[in-house]
C-alpha cells in the first residue's frame, strides 16, 4: 500500500456508496445525489492517475467532468420541479409508466 | 498513508454514508458537501490545487446551493414513502457494490504505477491554473468547446423546462387578480 493505491480504494469505496444509493432512494433528487457521489469518486480516480503517470491529461478530464455534471444538475433538477408541479411528488416509483 | 489522508477518507466516508442514508433529503445533501471538501483536500494532497479549488468553489458551493434550493424550494425535505415496490433491491444493491469493491481490490493488487521519466512531477507544476489551462487549449480543446455549447443548451433546457405556460394566466377572469388584493389588505388590516 503505497503510492496512489489508497486513493484508488477510497474512490471504489465512495463509488459502491453512491450505487447503493442511486438503487436504494426512492425520492428523485436523493438519486440525483447518489449520482453525484459516484462522479465524484470517478474524478477521485482521475486525479490519482494524472499523479502516478505525472500527466495533467487527466486532471483537465477532471475539469470536462465536473462541467459535465453542472449541465447534469441544471437540467436534471429542472426536469424534477416541471415533474413535482404535475404530481406533486418527486417518488420515482411513480415515474414508472414510460417503461413500456 | 500518512495521517492527512486518513482523515480526509474518514471524512469523505462519514459524509457519503449521511448522503445515503439520512431520512431527511437536506441532511443527506449536507453529508455531500462535506464529502466533496474532503475530496477536495484530497485533491491538494495528489498535487492537483487548482482542481481543490474548483471542485470547493463550483462543486461544493454552486452546485450544492443549487440542490439544497430545489430541496427546500419543492418542500421536499421528507421522503414520500420508503417502501420499496422492488423485491430484494435493498440486497441487490448490496451484491452490486460487493462485486464493485472487489473488482477495484483486484485491480488495485495487479496496478503498478509507471516508473516516472525525470522532472515530470516537476512539470505539472502542483497542478496550477497555468499548466491545466494548457493542456485544456490543446490537446482537449474540441471538448473544451464542446463542453461550452452543452453549458449553453442546459441553460437554454432547464429555462425552457421551468417555463410556466402562458394560458394558465389568460384563463383568469379579469377581476380575480384585484379581488385577491382586496382580500390581502383586509387580512393586514384585521
Amino acid at each position: 500500500m503505497e503510492g496512489v493505491t489508497p486513493y484508488l480504494m477510497l474512490s471504489g469505496i465512495l463509488f459502491s456508496m453512491g450505487l447503493i444509493g442511486a438503487l436504494t432512494r426512492r425520492t428523485a433528487i436523493l438519486v440525483f445525489l447518489s449520482v453525484e457521489l459516484m462522479l465524484n469518486a470517478a474524478n477521485l480516480a482521475l486525479v490519482a492517475f494524472a499523479q502516478a503517470w505525472g500527466d495533467l491529461v487527466a486532471q483537465s478530464a477532471v475539469f470536462i467532468v465536473m462541467t459535465l455534471a453542472a449541465a447534469e444538475v441544471a437540467i436534471g433538477l429542472a426536469i424534477i420541479v416541471t415533474i413535482f408541479r404535475k404530481r406533486v411528488s418527486t417518488n420515482v416509483d411513480t415515474l414508472a409508466e414510460l417503461k413500456g | 498513508m500518512t495521517a492527512i489522508f486518513i482523515l480526509f477518507a474518514l471524512m469523505a466516508i462519514l459524509g457519503g454514508l449521511l448522503t445515503i442514508l439520512a431520512k431527511n433529503a437536506v441532511h443527506a445533501a449536507l453529508g455531500l458537501v462535506g464529502c466533496l471538501i474532503s475530496v477536495a483536500g484530497l485533491y491538494v494532497t495528489l498535487n492537483a490545487h487548482f482542481l481543490a479549488a474548483v471542485q470547493v468553489i463550483v462543486y461544493a458551493g454552486a452546485i450544492m446551493v443549487l440542490f439544497l434550493f430545489v430541496i427546500m424550494l419543492l418542500n421536499a425535505a421528507k421522503p414520500v414513502t420508503e417502501e420499496n415496490p422492488v423485491p430484494f433491491v435493498t440486497e441487490i444493491a448490496g451484491v452490486a457494490a460487493c462485486v464493485v469493491i472487489f473488482a477495484m481490490v483486484v485491480i488495485m493488487s495487479s496496478f503498478k504505477a509507471p516508473v516516472l521519466p525525470k522532472g515530470a512531477v516537476e512539470a505539472m507544476q502542483g497542478g496550477g491554473p497555468g499548466p491545466i489551462g494548457e493542456v485544456l487549449f490543446t490537446k482537449f480543446l474540441l471538448p473544451f468547446e464542446a463542453v461550452s455549447i452543452l453549458l449553453l443548451v442546459a441553460v437554454i433546457g432547464s429555462v425552457a423546462l421551468v417555463k410556466r405556460p402562458e394560458q394558465q394566466q389568460e384563463n383568469l377572469p379579469d377581476g380575480e387578480l384585484v379581488g385577491t388584493f382586496e382580500n390581502d389588505r383586509q387580512e393586514v388590516k384585521a
